[in-house]
């Protein structure tokens, strides 16, 4: 099969650049190996201090409402981080003491929200809190589940029962001004958040749970679901096995389910993620990039990769692959012209590109703009 | 070799990193309490299964192997295969007679065909279904296949010399389901082909590919059948020099992957050269074969990708193909499970959470409201008829129906 | 009666200590167990999790091995959920001398020790990870024990006979009066508090840190740190425990040990300063590799979980650098003997295996001391929980259809599985990776002296998977938040205990830990919050 570009990776970076060079009437496709970061996204873009339009339009077209305002967002642990452009279930807050008095309402069961965390956390603030755990807010099947209940579970019961849930939590309210729920709403539907907060008469702050994340599966769903409705070839739990290289350029790529059928493109975008994901891969000796045997920024001694301290700033982390200015990643020193790679696999922070979300919106956007400006060609 | 240089462990499994994104795709787990879900059952029950058999968990049975987990899972563990492997290793329930029935999807077939019209007659009543309920644990609620009064295979060998005129040959893996409940689609095949003048001849004697003797815990019998398959493969592939096409995404996945993974029948000479017919057709378009349209022709269809097609990652060329009909209106549905799972959904102890996995299919159908539902797998056409109303067909029917005949 | 007046103080919650408690309680004792960390935390819990037959030190130590098989045969008496029986193998390579074997044999026999040749073949059948190359083998009765469990058992029995136990507390001095030891100072080293305990008899079971308590008391013990490094495995590659048939050397022993396996050990002298900072050497893991791809190939390529490193408190005169050579017979030391100090004993040496007849010996001398007469009872009593000899039989006598986390923790707990609460908030997981539910975290936190997540973890496997704490460690910490009402506490413990976690991984982190390090380090820092 042939396109104008190929995008190796399904994640944030590659339906990105996927979902905005469909929409400049390119053809495309994406090798996505498995599910990817975004079901473990916090729901804020961290790194992006402006509010890049572009962004907002291109998540506005595909169903998910993002919003801009610099401030910070309460973590599930209950501390608090800068966040600024954020999916419409994360409240972004002016200040930390955002509240007189909150409650806090979690399920029975549900190991994976940390109320008394939050509670000790917003009293540091001054913020008086009242934990609550109604056990009938879920439906019958949810009472018999034992074993592992995740977030995700919860939010499928809740798609249902959410407004349930609200007539409960009205009736649990009493002089808080302020509600603190878990992110489990809106697996399927983004607008439900937006109708909680509308029925509830507080503010209502959703907080994060162990991953999976909900609201992150369900922009994983949504992303993907604006991708193919542009005509774009979404190969799912597909994986490049071979990639060939002339003249130092890419020409095609051979997959692992596609075989003999290669995918032939102009352009090759390279958004495989870091380690997790296995865009970076690595052994005793050496950190190494999979697909194209790509030049890796990294330390060659094993020893300098860590740093003792969990919660340091980890050497390896910033280990990524080399590019020039025009991120064409090296191979053996030299450019691979038709070759962008974007993301993570970049390392997880960039100069000009920051990290995380925000390294992965950039990078991909830098990318496409390269291909669709015909200097490329 | 370095040590440590890379890893690797049955399945995969130690590459999990516990992140739970199988589980967010696991049809099962959505509506099965008793399900402990894809990683437990998996790669974390593996860990135990490892120090003791003992810590095997009856409940997986409940896994309907669609293999979504694996498609989802970002670390390349193979979850189901996992699954499957450990009820095949430490399993102790002895098939029951039911599962014996509906496992025997061959023999079945044989007993029914020549006196098809008294089994469907049969099948259709209420009483008789009843009884099953009773006698077997076969949901009565469950519509049956139709048996077909005459098999594909007669049908074809018939026209073998009509078809040994062609230029090009292949042969073709008709399965079960063609050969005796709809041998339509085979014989929608073979005008396909032959109008790109390709004739199609039979393996030397196919047995059934064993999927349903292997989640209905007889894989002893799914083993002979794999090694017998694989030989008369070898046959086609090495000794005719043809490639063998199915029409079946579950046959496919189970001749190509399945037969090494979960039955260690080694398929490497042929593997390679089994091919969903979709994919070999859209490879002859794509070379620049031509196929011609009738001129009128319209229909609107929703695609639906089967798991098995999901798992095989092949749904692009099926979709691609209906792409290409000229008058085809097309929607891609979202892939998502449509509850059967081959036999899974015919035993009573499933039949609602096979109902209630398939209602968002179902669901997201109603809304698109195609004329045909076109999808590669026969269980999904039963459960998605059964349940929708709507009609079901082959990608390579709704194909056969836009060429001149 | 004061509250601080006990008939014998223990110092040291290792195994002989917490053995030595049981023992004293069992003979009616008023006895109190003093330790400076959590339990299990020296060389108890640092080393492979192995039954030993006596095997290994049947050509060099005759004396210890036939203690070791002695001890082997109780312990599968009174510790049945605290063992596993997997048997040995002692296997010789193309490179090893093949003369030994027969040594090897001989002396075992000797020892009272099982010791049936088997052909490679058979091996290779009975133990499918083996090195296929290799040219004999023998057969032995090791095994598999969790020293946590053991540990904690043997304390949970000296409680339930009345034993008091004060964990995370230093003792800081003695106090005399006259020519004789009467109490200890101590210092809780969570809040501070300081307390002084009474006794006419104090015991010496620090393990290594003996050495310094001794000193605290004016006697001098010499004492010769030696550490060993040890790698675990993913998962169980093998499921009997596999030695080298040759003299004791590195790396010559990969044991199972429940879901994970064990390669080790190096043994390196290390100064007595650096006793509480023993971190593994990359020179170290890459020999752990090297040698243990020899008991089993497929070590090479199988995913490493951590990396950790133990001392054993050597005790003696010589100056045999390895500290191999060096017996490791029980020393039982009556200081009024030797040094003209009343009420006071050390007991050392030893190991593991031998823990109980160390207790047995050391509570002898106690109740002479305190002119008791009765007799030990300890080998022929089971420990709570070990009632029933295997945890099917108890799995099943408890629940109707047990699900695998009821089935894990029915070979963790053992009958006392009966105490868990079947309902669903109780059966909830914690741990996904090794099962652990929400009411077996409530029973070690009610029962076991759990002040932090890593003593939990030493209790209940929390934390011990291949997430290495990721998803667990957090839930933990909230249910230890709620039972100690202490949040702020908690969150520093999450910290502490992640970085522990990590202390072990980073020295093999690569491919897949490496993978599992960043997810967890992300999902901690930007997901979480920590």
């Amino acid at each position: 099969m042939r396109f104008d570009t190929v995008i190796i990776g399904g994640g944030l970076a590659g339906l990105t650049a996927g979902i905005s060079l469909q929409e400049a009437g390119r053809s495309t496709a994406i090798v996505s190996t498995g599910q990817n970061a975004l079901h473990f996204f916090s729901g804020s873009f961290e790194s992006l201090e402006e509010a890049p339009e572009r962004i907002v339009g291109l998540f506005a077209r595909a169903g998910i409402p993002l919003h801009y305002s610099p401030g910070v967002r309460l973590m599930p642990l209950g501390t608090f981080r800068p966040a600024a452009l954020s999916l419409d279930d994360v409240s972004l807050l002016d200040q930390p003491k955002f509240a007189r008095k909150v409650l806090i309402v979690n399920f029975q069961d549900y190991q994976d929200f940390f109320s008394s965390f939050l509670a000790d956390g917003l009293r540091h603030q001054g913020i008086a809190c009242r934990i609550v755990t109604p056990g009938h807010l879920a439906d019958p099947s949810m009472r018999v589940r034992a074993g592992e209940l995740r977030s995700v579970q919860i939010a499928r019961t809740m798609d249902k029962f959410w407004e349930k849930a609200v007539q409960e939590i009205r009736i649990l309210l009493k002089d808080e001004d302020a509600v603190i729920l878990p992110q489990v709403f809106g697996l399927e539907d983004p607008t439900i958040p937006g109708r909680i907060r509308a029925g509830i008469p507080a503010r209502v702050i959703f907080v994060g749970t162990l991953p999976p994340s909900v609201p992150g599966t369900r922009t994983q769903r949504l992303l993907k679901r604006r991708y193919e409705a542009l005509g774009g070839t979404y190969l799912a739990g597909d994986k490049v096995l071979q990639a060939r290289v002339e003249g130092g350029r890419v020409r095609n790529v051979t997959t692992r389910n596609l075989g003999g059928h290669i995918l032939e493109a102009d352009h090759f975008i390279l958004a495989t993620g870091g380690y997790f994901s296995k865009g970076l891969k690595s052994n005793p000796f050496r950190v190494y990039e999979p697909v194209f045997g790509l030049d890796v920024r990294q330390e060659a001694d094993r020893s300098k990769w860590y740093d003792a301290d969990f919660q340091a700033e980890q050497p390896y982390m910033a280990f990524g692959v080399e590019t020039d200015a025009a991120l064409h990643p090296l191979r053996d020193g030299q450019p691979l012209g038709n070759l962008y790679a974007v993301g993570s696999v970049l390392g997880a922070t960039r100069p000009e590109l920051g990290s995380g979300a925000g390294l992965a919106l950039r990078s991909a956007l830098a990318a496409v703009d390269q291909i669709l400006s015909p200097l490329d060609l | 070799m370095k040590f440590q240089a890379y890893t690797v462990s049955k399945y995969n499994f130690d590459e999990c990193m516990k992140c739970t994104v199988c589980s967010v795709y696991c049809p099962v787990l959505q509506v099965n309490p008793l399900y402990p879900g894809p990683k437990q059952a998996g790669p974390d029950g593996e860990r135990l299964r490892l120090k003791d058999p003992y810590f095997f968990n009856y409940a997986l049975k409940y896994c309907l192997n669609c293999k979504r987990c694996e498609v989802a899972c970002p670390s390349g563990v193979d979850v189901a295969g996992l699954i499957q492997a450990a009820r095949i290793k430490y399993g102790q329930d002895r098939p029951t007679l039911r599962d014996r029935l509906l496992a025997s999807t061959d023999l079945m077939g044989t007993l029914a065909r020549p006196v098809a019209h008294v089994v469907n007659g049969l099948t259709g009543l209420r009483v008789t279904r009843a009884a099953m309920e009773a006698a077997l644990q076969i949901d009565h609620r469950r519509v049956f296949p139709k048996y077909s009064g005459r098999s594909f295979e007669s049908w074809l060998r018939r026209q073998a010399h009509a078809q040994a005129a062609y230029k090009d040959q292949v042969a073709y893996f008709h399965g079960c389901y063609v050969n005796y409940n709809y041998p339509q689609l085979g014989k929608d095949l073979v005008k396909v082909l032959n109008a790109l003048g390709v004739g199609v001849q039979l393996l030397d004697k196919e047995k059934c590919c064993g999927i349903a003797y292997i989640t209905n815990g007889m894989s002893d019998i799914a083993r002979k059948n794999a090694r017998h398959n694989v030989s008369v493969l070898e046959e086609a592939v090495h000794g005719r020099g043809l490639k063998v096409l199915t029409t079946s995404s579950t046959c496919s996945l189970t001749l190509r992957d399945e037969y090494p993974a979960l039955l260690g029948v080694d398929n490497t000479g042929v593997r390679a050269s089994i091919l969903i017919a979709s994919r070999y057709i859209y490879e002859r378009l794509e070379a620049g074969a031509q196929l011609r349209f009738k001129p009128g022709f319209r229909k609107r269809v929703a695609y639906h990708t089967p798991c098995h097609m999901e798992k095989l990652g092949w749904g692009v060329f099926s979709e691609r193909l209906l792409r290409r009909i000229p008058g085809v209106e097309f929607t891609l549905l979202d892939s998502a499970c449509c509850g059967i799972a081959g036999t899974y959904g015919f035993k009573s102890e499933n039949y609602e959470a096979s109902q209630a996995i398939g209602v968002p299919l179902f669901e997201q159908i109603r809304a698109v409201d195609p004329e045909v539902v076109a999808c590669d797998c026969e269980t999904c056409k039963w459960q998605i008829e059964m349940s929708t109303g709507y009609s079901v067909e082959h990608p390579i029917s709704i194909l056969a129906q836009a060429i001149e005949d | 009666m004061d509250a601080r007046e006990f008939d014998v103080i223990i110092i040291g919650g290792g195994i002989t200590g917490a053995g030595t408690q049981r023992d004293c309680a069992m003979r009616g004792l008023r006895t109190l167990l003093i330790e400076r960390s959590d339990i299990a935390t020296g060389a108890t819990g640092r080393n492979h999790g192995m039954l030993h037959s006596g095997a290994r030190y049947a050509v060099s130590d005759p004396e210890s091995a036939a203690e070791c098989i002695r001890e082997n045969r109780i312990l599968r008496q009174i510790a049945a959920h605290c063992i596993e029986e997997t048997d040995g193998l002692f296997v010789t390579l193309p490179e090893d001398d093949p003369h030994y074997q027969a040594t090897f044999v001989d002396a075992c026999r000797r020892a009272g020790i099982r010791a049936e040749v088997i052909d490679p073949a058979q091996a290779r059948r009975l133990e499918p990870s083996v090195n296929p190359a290799l040219t004999g083998a023998v057969r032995v009765p090791d095994g598999a024990v969790d020293p946590f469990r053991l540990c904690a058992a043997n304390m949970l029995d000296a409680k339930i006979r009345g034993g008091q136990v004060r964990l995370h507390v230093d003792v800081t001095g003695f106090i005399r009066e006259g020519d004789a030891l009467v109490g200890v100072h101590t210092r809780n080293r969570l809040t501070g508090e300081k307390v002084d305990y009474f006794a006419p008899v104090i015991v010496n079971a620090a393990g290594i840190w003996g050495h310094g308590i001794a000193a605290l008391a004016g006697v001098d013990i010499k004492m010769y740190p030696a550490k060993g490094a040890l790698l675990i495995f993913a998962h169980r590659v093998n499921q009997m425990v596999i030695n080298r048939c040759r003299m004791p050397s590195n790396a010559d022993i990969l044991a199972p040990g429940d879901t994970v396996c064990i390669v080790g050990t190096t043994s390196t002298r290390i100064p007595y300063k650096n006793l509480f900072n023993v971190a593994v050497t990359p020179e170290e893991v890459d020999l752990l590799i090297t040698e243990g791809a020899k008991l089993a190939p497929s070590l090479a390529s199988t995913r490493i979980l951590r990396a950790f490193a133990g001392v054993r408190p050597l005790v003696s005169a010589d100056d045999d650098p390895t500290g191999r050579s060096i017996s490791r017979g029980i020393v039982c030391l009556d200081h009024e003997e030797r040094d003209g100090l009343k009420g006071f004993i050390t007991i050392t040496g030893g190991k593991l295996m031998t823990y109980r007849l160390m207790a047995e010996r050391a509570t002898d001398l106690v109740c002479r001391k305190l002119g008791v007469d009765k007799p030990c009872t300890t080998a022929t009593t089971p420990l709570p929980g070990s009632e029933e000899r295997s945890y099917e039989a108890v799995a099943q006598r408890i629940w109707e259809a047990p699900s695998t986390a009821q089935k894990a923790a029915a070979s963790r707990l053992g009958t006392d599985a009966a105490r868990l609460r079947d309902d669903r908030a109780g059966t909830a997981l914690v741990c996904e990776c090794e099962e652990v539910s929400v009411s077996e975290i409530d029973n070690a936190i009610e029962r076991l002296d759990v002040s932090t997540l890593t003593d939990l973890r030493r209790r209940t496997r929390v934390g011990m998977g291949t997430c290495q704490g990721g998803f667990c460690a957090c839930r933990a910490a909230g249910m230890l938040a709620r039972a100690h009402g202490d949040t702020d506490k908690a969150r520093k413990d999450l910290r502490n205990f992640m970085t522990e976690r990590w202390k072990g991984n980073f020295p093999i982190g690569w491919g897949d830990t490496l993978r599992e390090a960043e997810y967890t380090q992300w999902v901690y820092k930007h997901v979480l919050g920590l």
